[in-house]
């Protein structure tokens, strides 16, 4: 055996068997790993990694060399074929094992949690590996192959977090890096960072936790109409969206030419009543229902000659949007911060504006003193700042 | 109406003449085929010498936005006068593009 690896006889026939079968590891690899895969994907668990290898022949030798004598058979070895998944938080370690049982036969007696491993004073190695096996044969194989009757390889499944993963190829870069024995006092470094890991990881997921339970809360006040109790943000504008806010005055802009209306996000325009110092999704309310009927007049003015027949889905919100600029007498300028906001800045935004002011001078909400603040917010300077 | 599709470095570049109407949306619609087979590759419209669009026209521009761009292609148009600009706008549809 080359790479100064020296192996007994018993160590060389390990090798041979290693040799013979390593097509069907490689087969084996890959299927569970797309089987995997497949049923995180399904599940919607969304990992940072999942990762597979089959043992090199220089790793083996060099692992027959230190403990051949442990194996009888090739087959003793379980991680001929590993797989490795990463995941974001410590409580999805626990889902994909559960995915892990219902798609591979597991090998307790061989598996072993590290997690449990540490004494209650102790930190250190936290990972949860299976033993695994196939349920059925390669699906690679054609039943009639002689191959698909002898079991399968066993193969390692290690499952841990992101930052669990950090510490330990760290560590084993650095603490297994020679032949120098690691001091007592570096040890304990060591464990103190996984400690200090250990936290992070728990916090991330009690994080995760309070945002969802937030999230939960606020779609809850959404849908029963306590709108101003819930701030507006991007999570709460779509919550909000979900009761379809604008179908009501898109309908009846739709009418003035019997349009279809095409489904668009209405995400862009969230920036618009941002700057429009629109601070609740209570806010937002008041704007449609102080609004809609100019922009419904600014819509007919502008569709009514012509015979478009198909609109987007964001057209109310565009004209609420241009309504509300022009009554509070922002102007021209102010039109054109609209578009550039909606369009991606362009001069091309200036002559829509003075069409729009154009067209929009005739209009009855136009000889209007400017608009009341809704709700005592200072949304004119906002709107001349931002806009 | 008279459409030209090329393929100039390395982008799919549609030229369009004429009046993009009701009577003229369907033989374009054929004529712009080739740009759905496109894949990671940057569409450009070139509006310079179209006069006129009507919703059936406005149809065709969506409808390749939808198909190329879960494809990885960026749609832009190019050369729109400010007539048909406006038609962009008051339809709400001008955000979806990018324009050159």
């Amino acid at each position: 055996m080359g790479n100064g690896v020296t192996l007994d006889p018993h160590g060389e026939a390990l090798m041979q068997q290693y040799r013979e079968l390593l097509p069907t590891l490689e087969q084996l690899a890959k299927e569970a790993y797309d089987l995997l895969q497949r049923a995180l994907r399904e599940q919607g668990i969304y990992v940072t990694a999942i990762e597979y290898r089959v043992k090199s022949e220089r790793s083996l030798a060099g692992k027959v060399e230190l403990k051949g004598a442990k194996y009888k058979s090739i087959d003793d070895i379980t991680d001929l074929v590993g797989l490795r998944v990463i995941t974001f938080y410590t409580d999805e370690v626990d889902k994909v094992a559960a995915i892990a049982k219902r798609l591979f036969d597991i090998d307790w007696q061989e598996s072993v949690d590290k997690r449990k491993l540490h004494q209650l004073d102790a930190f250190g190695y936290n990972s949860l590996h299976y033993i695994c096996r196939l349920k059925e044969p390669l699906s690679s194989r054609r039943p009639d192959d002689q191959t698909t009757k002898q079991p399968l390889p066993r193969f390692e499944l290690q499952m841990r977090t992101a930052l669990q993963h950090v510490w330990s190829t760290i560590e084993h870069d650095i603490g297994y890096k020679g032949a120098v024995r690691i001091p007592r006092e570096y040890k304990r470094q060591f464990s103190r960072l996984a400690g200090m890991l250990e936290l992070i990881d728990d916090e991330f997921s009690r994080l995760r936790l309070v945002l969802t339970d937030y999230r939960r809360q606020i779609q809850t006040l959404v849908k029963n109409g306590q709108l101003d109790s819930v701030p507006l943000s991007a999570d709460t504008f779509r919550s909000y969206l979900e009761l379809h806010p604008f179908d009501r005055l898109n309908k009846r802009i739709a009418a003035v030419n019997q349009a279809e209306i095409w489904p668009v996000s209405q995400m862009p325009f969230l920036p618009v009543l941002e700057s429009f110092g629109m601070e609740t999704i209570g806010d937002v309310q008041l704007f449609i229902d102080n609004n809609s009927d100019d922009a419904h007049q600014l819509a007919l003015s502008q569709l009514a000659i012509t015979d478009l027949d198909i609109l987007s889905s964001s057209i109310a919100l565009q004209y609420l949007c241009l309504v509300y600029v022009l009554k509070q007498g922002s102007g021209r300028d102010g039109l054109k911060s609209v578009y550039d906001m909606i369009n991606g800045e362009s001069d091309a935004n200036g002559v829509l504006a003075d069409q729009m002011m154009e067209q929009a001078k005739t209009l009855p909400f136009m000889s209007s003193p400017p608009m009341a603040r809704p709700r005592g917010k200072s949304l004119t300077s906002s709107c001349n700042t931002s806009l | 109406m008279n459409t030209t599709i090329k393929e100039i470095d390395g982008n799919m570049v549609a030229m369009l003449e004429g009046r993009l109407d009701t009577a003229a949306s369907p033989e374009t619609e054929k004529a712009m085929q080739p740009l759905y087979d496109c894949e990671n590759q940057d569409i450009i419209i070139d509006c310079a010498n179209l006069e006129y669009i009507s919703s059936s026209g406005l149809r065709i521009f969506l409808s390749v936005l939808k198909n190329v761009k879960p494809k990885g292609c960026h749609v832009y148009i190019r050369g729109l006068n400010d007539d048909l600009r406006q038609v962009f706008a008051m339809t709400g549809f001008i955000n979806l593009f990018e324009f050159k």
